[in-house]
């Protein structure tokens, strides 16, 4: 009797249905774990969906645009020269410990991020930590940096001055890596703050256990747009297969990082949602420059002429590809509309490789010290957003260069191994791609083709291109940078230098009762939208 | 026996020492740099030669051996590369996850395996001995993978009766005091959070007992078999006992033995199962963990863990080969 009641009891335990999550807790399940929450230097989109959440950066994007608008600054001027900018803080701002936002702190903040030999720096350098973007967007630190001076003047206004305009300025600043810390919990936690992060966002940090969960709570002091759920639970779940699993018992609402042969499945699941993360990504195939037939211009015209971009898109991305005729994503200012892509076309490929003297196709490279080698193209062994299923792209673009008389061996290796080869310009021709960080221009080209030769580039040299992406890179009204960076895709257009493939919207799926999320091109949302039907 | 004992269990020493020298020269001989995977696309090729400098990765291997292999002894198995915390306490706190995982596992392989295999052997060629020699080759042969995969599809997504991952519900706070979540559960006195935990527990470890319980019933089948043949079993039933006793009481007693060194040995696999089935279940253990570091390639938690494991299974070993010379009096190891 006892053993039957006890049985019924474990049974009765295990088997009660799972509790569906409570409608103050939103769950988000995210592809692996956070590395740490001090946005200062993190470099995940894992661990800055966490710290968009708990911190405000002095401007954010607006909405699902890289538009900059106010968050911590109310408002801000630029002097005429575009060198000294000024920032009015929002009055009556707290971080989470109760201490005031004010231009002291902000001053703090930039001194840290700047100043190699501020405790804060120092302490996270000594620990083996880089303040990597503040060294990418502002040219580095101490003198070397593009800030001369930061300083506040007035309780609530600070100013920045540097030494040559700078273009994205107020972009890069809106970047997660550069929202304000609470300088006492900083100072209180020193390298560990990363496990106790204080800001001033709408969510508050509570509890991080590893490998499972981080929790946080609304914020009910926050100055902008209150949290409509109470509780985040951001959990990290591993395998696609297995969040989307979880998706469908209903023990998450949300989760990105979506296999595209899966994107059917939600869509034709009446209790799920697709959503699409606006393009930021694309998608290339390189050519190395030692490579003596790759200096054709008439075999890299083959090349783009004999790829069938469109039924790559149409077949493997699950609906969320599109075809991209340029570097720059559609979303992006400086996107050149009127750019005419090359038409896919066999036919004409071959007449190009006939016309550049390789009327028997192309099958074989000489290297630039007459090495000669079977033509190579290495694929990722690595799904990225803009190559969502890189073995199955490569295979049907090998085929579509088959078809035009180009043969090429389709060759992979482990993706440390595959970054490092190509860093080193070993790969004669092979496949990767970029994502935004802030939605300027400078961000997607100027990385690539600023500095020409550059071995990790395959050698591509292309001084003129160069030259108008460093002057975009310092005027400071939109227009004229935009006809530049317009420009500066119709030469890389024009002299084939880079062949693009696909951008992507990464998609994400969630709870038909999930409203108000706002998936954002740089992949750092705010959840304090997100409500619960 | 004593001199049989401290000579075995001196043996562990240079199996443990090549252990490590083949776990250290394996995690190196992983192409690609551990710095660049550290820094993505967008590395410097400064950044890269600082962080290999500061990872040591600049020395010469022997010296990076030597080193380590200090560290080790002193209970330092290094930091980790991505995060910067140190592995052994990492270690410590992801183990009891594991340890609850692979016993539950290895409690329902024995639990189910042992009458299975049994049943099997008495009532020989009968519908049930095929059915579950059936099931024993199925099991054996099963992907962990696929299994858990399954399991978490028709009990998770399907009926919505067992969670499809992790050790408590999302969100539930409760004070890790030893990690263990069942024990730390009843010592709260959190009913709820023991019920819970129970329940995400069911589908991890029936995936990860599958292949030691069907091993386990297999072998109790043959053994029993071997023994239910001997003269002693016939004089025992010619006394008059009962089929149960002669079974239960001398039978079994004598066919478990070589069930044990199995089970020994299934400690191994177990560890190595929990790799699969807590990267399937989100199961916070050493396995999941593991997992992720060779993703990131993060040497100093794979080498470290690896080394733990390869412990673990040599000591688990070690003290099954005891137990079966104790259990045995006929067994002398001279």
């Amino acid at each position: 009797m006892r053993l039957a009641t006890f049985t019924s009891l474990v049974a009765l335990a295990l088997l009660g249905a799972v509790a569906p999550a409570s409608a103050q807790t939103f769950v988000f399940g995210a592809q692996g774990e956070p590395v740490q929450f001090d946005p200062a230097v993190i470099t995940d989109g894992i661990s800055s969906r966490i710290t968009r959440q708990v911190f405000d950066g002095l401007v954010k994007y607006k909405g699902a645009t890289t538009e900059v608008e106010g968050a911590l600054a109310e408002k801000w001027e630029v002097s005429p020269d575009g060198r000294v900018w000024t920032f009015r803080l929002r009055p009556n701002v707290k971080f989470h410990d109760g201490t005031p936002l004010d231009a002291a702190a902000v001053v703090w903040n930039f001194e840290r991020w700047w100043k190699a030999s501020h405790p804060q720096h120092d302490n996270q350098v000594k620990a083996g930590q880089t303040f990597e973007y503040w060294e990418a967007q502002f040219g580095g630190f101490d003198d070397q940096s593009i800030v001369s001076a930061v300083e506040a003047v007035g309780s609530h206004t600070v100013r920045v001055t540097l030494k040559e305009p700078q273009a994205p300025f107020l972009a890069n600043l809106a970047m997660f890596v550069f929202d304000i810390a609470s300088p006492k919990a900083v100072e209180r936690w020193g390298t560990d703050f990363g496990k106790h992060p204080v800001g001033t966002g709408a969510y508050r940090f509570v509890e991080w256990k590893p490998n499972q969960e981080v929790i946080l709570e609304a914020n009910p002091d926050f100055w902008g747009p209150k949290a409509k759920v109470k509780r985040v639970v951001v959990r990290n779940i591993k395998d696609n297969s297995q969040r989307l699993g979880a998706l469908k018992a209903g023990e998450i609402h949300g989760m990105e990082g979506l296999n595209p042969d899966d994107v059917a499945v939600v869509k034709g699941d009446a209790n799920l949602q697709l959503l699409l993360r606006p393009t930021n990504t694309t998608g290339y195939i390189a050519f190395n420059y030692k490579v003596k037939e790759f200096q054709d211009k008439r075999v890299r015209q083959a090349f783009a002429h004999a790829i069938n971009k469109r039924a790559i898109v149409d077949a493997l991305y699950g609906g969320t590809g599109m075809v991209a005729t340029q570097f720059q994503p559609p979303a992006l200012w400086g996107y050149n509309r009127e750019l005419k892509d090359f038409e896919y076309s066999p036919s004409k490929a071959q007449a190009l490789l006939r016309e550049a003297g390789r009327a028997q196709g192309l099958s074989e490279i000489t290297w630039d010290d007459g090495k000669k080698e079977p033509l190579i193209f290495w694929y990722m062994s690595r799904s990225r957003p803009y190559f969502p299923n890189p073995k199955e792209i490569a295979e049907a673009m090998a085929a579509d260069l088959a078809k035009a008389g180009i043969k090429t061996q389709l060759q992979t290796t482990e993706w440390a191994v595959y970054l490092d080869k190509r860093k080193n310009g070993q790969v004669p021709l092979y496949m990767l791609g970029w994502t935004g960080d802030n939605g300027d221009p400078d961000n997607f080209l100027c990385y690539f083709f600023c500095q020409p030769g550059a071995a990790r580039e395959g050698f591509y040299t292309n001084k003129p291109l160069a030259d108008v992406l460093l002057r975009a890179q310092k005027l400071t009204t939109l227009a004229d940078r935009a006809k530049l960076y317009r420009q500066a895709e119709q030469m890389l257009h024009d002299d084939v230098g880079r062949l693009f493939i696909a951008n992507n919207q990464p998609p994400l799926a969630f709870a038909k009762r999930v409203r108000g999320y706002v998936p954002h091109p740089t992949g750092s949302e705010y959840f304090n939208t997100v409500e619960l039907q | 026996m004593r001199r049989y004992a401290i000579r075995r269990s001196l043996t562990v020493v240079p199996v443990l020492l090549g252990v490590s020298v083949l776990v250290f020269s394996f995690v190196h001989m992983i192409p690609g740099d551990p710095a660049l995977t550290m820094l993505g696309e967008r590395a410097t090729p400064e950044k890269v030669a600082e962080v290999r400098a500061r990872l040591g990765l600049d020395r010469p291997i022997w010296q990076q051996y030597v080193l380590y292999f200090g560290n080790v002894l002193h209970g330092d198995l290094g930091v980790s590369v991505v995060r910067g915390d140190p592995v052994t306490t990492d270690l410590l706190r992801r183990f009891p996850a594991t340890v609850e995982l692979a016993l539950a596992a290895i409690v329902l392989a024995i639990a189910i395996g042992i009458p299975i295999g049994i049943g099997s052997a008495v009532w020989r060629n009968s519908l049930l001995d095929s059915l579950a020699r059936l099931g024993a080759l199925t099991g054996v042969s099963m992907p962990i993978f696929w299994l858990g995969l399954m399991l978490a599809w028709f009990f998770g997504v399907r009926l919505r009766v067992l969670p499809t991952g992790f050790r408590l519900e999302s969100g539930t706070t409760l004070v890790p005091w030893t990690n263990f979540v069942m024990l730390d559960a009843t010592l709260q006195g959190d009913w709820s959070a023991l019920a819970d935990a129970l329940r995400h527990l069911v589908l991890p470890a029936l995936a990860l007992a599958t292949i030691p319980l069907a091993i386990i019933a297999r072998m109790t089948r043959a053994s029993m078999l071997d023994v239910l043949s001997r003269e002693y079993i016939r004089t025992a039933e010619a006394k008059g006992l009962s089929r149960r006793a002669v079974i239960l009481r001398h039978a079994l007693r004598n066919a478990l033995l070589p069930v044990l060194t199995v089970i020994g040995l299934q400690v191994g696999q177990l560890l190595a199962g929990a790799i699969l089935t807590e990267t399937i279940f989100s199961w916070p253990g050493i396995g999941l963990w593991v997992y992720e570091s060779i993703e990131s390639r993060d040497y100093a938690i794979v080498q470290g863990a690896s080394l733990f494991i390869a412990a673990i299974v040599v000591v688990v070993n070690l003290v099954t080969d005891l137990l079966y010379a104790a259990v045995d009096p006929r067994i002398k190891y001279e």
